[in-house]
């Protein structure tokens, strides 16, 4: 069984009885090497289909689940189940649960970095003091908003207004966490909040294919949110120093909001002045600020000031990219798309109402990004099969979007190996409409296909 | 991927029930066990399959049982009519697995355990019909559905399910407008079970909204069976507990009988 891989999160999905009999046939030796290398921050076990565990069972998903802690500094656990299974779960391994549990994949999901600007508020209870504090500062950092009943009745009270919240996270519980730099989206900007004292560390803690992945699909400002550092020494300043300079190759900004330097010695500041880091106290004086927030890349790409132009390794593997899109779309629908034409231009959406559109980035041997814009009936009829129900939401269609444009990912990751050609993709993007993708992409040139899919034009378009 | 035009073919090409057997289950149906018996034995593929079957150690004979007479005597009307449902079911078994990493044996181990539960639940429900009963031969005919089906486009699924849980059964229900369990229906149809059979196969996928409670309470109990079986660990590493989705609040108020009954 292979985990289904959801923005950053992989689950397996179990279904009907798991014991300790047939829990070991659940995984077999490749399934756990692919779980291995898999690029995600969180892996979870759905119980959502599992009618029937016992402790033997669970405990070789343990098992797994403790040894990819350890070797990915990522967090696992169980999600989807209801309080019976909550309460077998804590009564099966008391005080010794080294993984955490998420009632639903929905509350899990605000435990980690997606690349989607959304700032949540849920409604937050638990038994154990300091396991609320917990989850109400990991949600924080992730940039939601919490709020904290203290006690069951003002919980059961709460409650009742659940249109108030996102979520309501109760039979919820923590285990090894904090083991990741938390990161949040907001706007066109990334915030990654560190605490504490900053060593070697942050090398392990700091998501750096996350932050890789965020430089390709276009993000440009990058804040670390220090108002929790009580200092640094030498290893984590060369970690940042580094992460500055690495950042410049595609022109963006890295700055940190609310760092005090009392007991860190004033000639890191310098230093990472120096390497193009810039300092402010607070974080309104950036997000507030629109002008600056547009000057130092916030504001989406207009302000690139460098490009990374096309290169013919890229060009040459164009068709590479074509097919995986006409295939996938092919085995999505059940019918072709065509193409119209071929240009080198920077994109260009003749008509931009009632388009949607994603993005994906890829880089390895070959690094680039591509962008598909399609009109929303068409994406719709694109992402049917992943969707199912016709009566869905624009939300619902720019997350399948999101899984498609994966799939393609994946399908030009098995292409290009073909040709001993090693990619790695990164998450993928949407926008709900193609304003901020133009704003990003506008002066970038690239390859654009038009395509015409059941009689409407779409757009495929491969850029650096 | 698959069309409904490939589906529609499949159908098509469903072979009718050999006229030996057709035979057979005409006089098994109508209570004259020794007239099936001595048409089965006509047959030296269904002898074979018999005597296989019959000496599993799910049987439990300690001698070996070789006359289809006695076969016959030894299952009864009802699990007589079953074994010879599930003769014709293995017929459509494919010479090489691919999209399950299953065997022949392993296949059959399935009918047999299948029907042996079956018998067991319908005995707790006080049920004494002989459709009913070999209603369950016809359920593993969902993964030889599937697996005709899906077999050529196993790259495909596995891209798809790589980012969404998505089982074959949706998949083809949203390609082709009929799932794995209306397709078994269909094998049934052309094999000539009465329509209660059809009904109650189709059912069983646990999706159906308009159900007579005794169809439903059928359709709980077979779904439930199927995921039990299906969690063995020899199924859930041949790929077979994800081809369809459990329906888990489907069966929920059966589950703690159920339970009861298999222990």
């Amino acid at each position: 069984m292979r985990a289904v891989i959801k923005g950053r999160i992989g689950i397996f999905h179990l279904q009907g009885f798991l014991d300790g009999n047939n829990a070991p046939s659940f995984l077999t030796i490749d399934d756990i090497k692919a779980t291995e290398a898999l690029n995600i921050d969180m892996l979870l076990v759905s119980l959502k289909k599992v009618i029937f565990f016992n402790k033997n069972g669970l405990d070789t998903f343990v098992r797994l689940l403790t040894n990819i802690r350890i070797q990915k500094h990522i967090v696992v656990g169980f999600c989807d189940y209801d309080h019976t299974k909550f309460k077998a779960i804590n009564s099966f391994y008391g005080n010794e649960l080294s993984f955490s549990l998420f009632k639903s994949e929905k509350i899990a999901e605000l435990f980690v970095s997606s690349n989607k600007n959304e700032s949540k508020t849920v409604l937050l209870y638990n038994t154990d003091q300091s396991q609320r504090s917990a989850m109400a500062i990991e949600l924080f950092d992730y940039g939601h908003n919490p709020i904290i009943a203290q006690s069951l009745s003002e919980f059961e009270e709460k409650k009742k207004n659940l249109d108030l919240y996102y979520a309501i996270i109760e039979d919820t519980y923590l285990g090894y966490f904090g083991q990741k730099v938390a990161t949040r989206v907001t706007g066109n900007a990334i915030i990654y909040t560190v605490s504490n004292f900053l060593d070697a560390e942050i090398g392990n803690t700091f998501n750096i294919a996350y932050h890789n992945n965020s430089l390709n699909v276009g993000f440009r400002l990058f804040i670390f949110d220090a108002y929790k550092v009580v200092s640094m020494n030498v290893h984590a300043l060369n970690f940042f120093t580094k992460l500055s300079s690495a950042a410049a190759e595609y022109n963006a900004t890295i700055c940190f909001v609310g760092l005090t330097f009392e007991k860190t010695p004033q000639a890191f500041k310098n230093d990472l002045e120096d390497a193009g880091m810039l300092f402010f106290d607070t974080m309104d004086e950036i997000l507030k600020n629109k002008e600056l927030l547009s000057d130092l890349g916030g504001g989406g790409g207009a302000t690139a000031k460098q490009h990374r132009s096309l290169t013919k390794t890229l060009v040459n593997e164009l068709s590479h990219f074509i097919e995986a899109t006409v295939s996938t779309i092919a085995m999505m629908t059940n019918a072709q798309a065509t193409k119209s034409s071929v240009k080198i231009q920077t994109l260009t959406v003749a008509d931009s109402t009632d388009q949607v559109a994603s993005s994906i980035g890829f880089y390895g041997d070959i690094d680039g990004l591509i962008i598909l814009v399609f009109p929303r009936t068409i994406a719709k009829k694109a992402c049917e099969l992943l969707i199912g129900d016709t009566n869905v939401t624009d939300e619902d269609i720019l997350d399948s979007l999101a899984e498609f444009v994966n799939i393609i990912g994946g399908r030009a990751k098995v292409l290009l190996s073909e040709n001993k050609k090693r990619l790695d993709i990164t998450l993928p993007r949407t926008y709900a409409d193609v304003k901020t993708l133009l704003e990003i992409a506008q002066d970038k040139k690239g390859v654009q296909v038009d395509l015409s899919f059941e009689g409407q034009k779409f757009i495929f378009f491969l850029t650096r | 991927m698959i069309t409904s035009e490939e589906v529609t073919k499949y159908i098509q090409n469903i072979p009718p029930a050999p006229s030996v057997v057709r035979q057979a289950l005409n006089y098994a149906r109508a209570g004259d066990l020794p007239k099936a018996a001595k048409c089965a034995s006509e047959d030296p593929a269904l002898r074979h399959y018999l005597k296989i079957l019959v000496n599993r150690p799910l049987y439990g004979f300690k001698n070996e049982v070789s006359d289809v007479n006695q076969i016959f005597s030894i299952l009864g009307l009802s699990a007589t009519v079953q074994t010879l449902y599930n003769y014709l079911l293995s017929l459509l078994t494919p010479k090489k697995w691919e999209l399950f990493a299953l065997t022949d044996h392993q296949f059959y181990d399935l009918q047999a355990s299948l029907s042996k539960r079956w018998e067991k639940i319908l005995i707790h429900l006080n049920i004494d019909d002989k459709e009913i009963h070999s209603t369950i031969s016809l359920i593993p005919a969902t993964i030889i559905v599937c697996e005709a089906l899906f077999a050529s486009h196993k790259a495909d699924v596995i891209q798809l399910r790589s980012v969404k849980a998505l089982d074959f059964n949706t998949i083809l229900k949203r390609l082709s407008g009929r799932d794995l369990f209306d397709l078994a229906g269909e094998i049934a149809r052309t094999w000539e079970m009465n329509d209660k059979s059809i009904t109650l196969i189709q059912a069983a996928s646990g999706l159906q909204s308009t159900l007579t409670p005794t169809e439903k309470q059928l359709a709980q109990w077979i779904h439930l069976l199927l995921f039990y079986e299906l969690s063995q660990g020899a199924y859930v590493s041949a790929g077979l507990n994800e081809f369809i989705d459990f329906q888990i609040d489907f069966v929920a108020d059966i589950y703690e009988s159920f339970m009861q009954v298999m222990e």
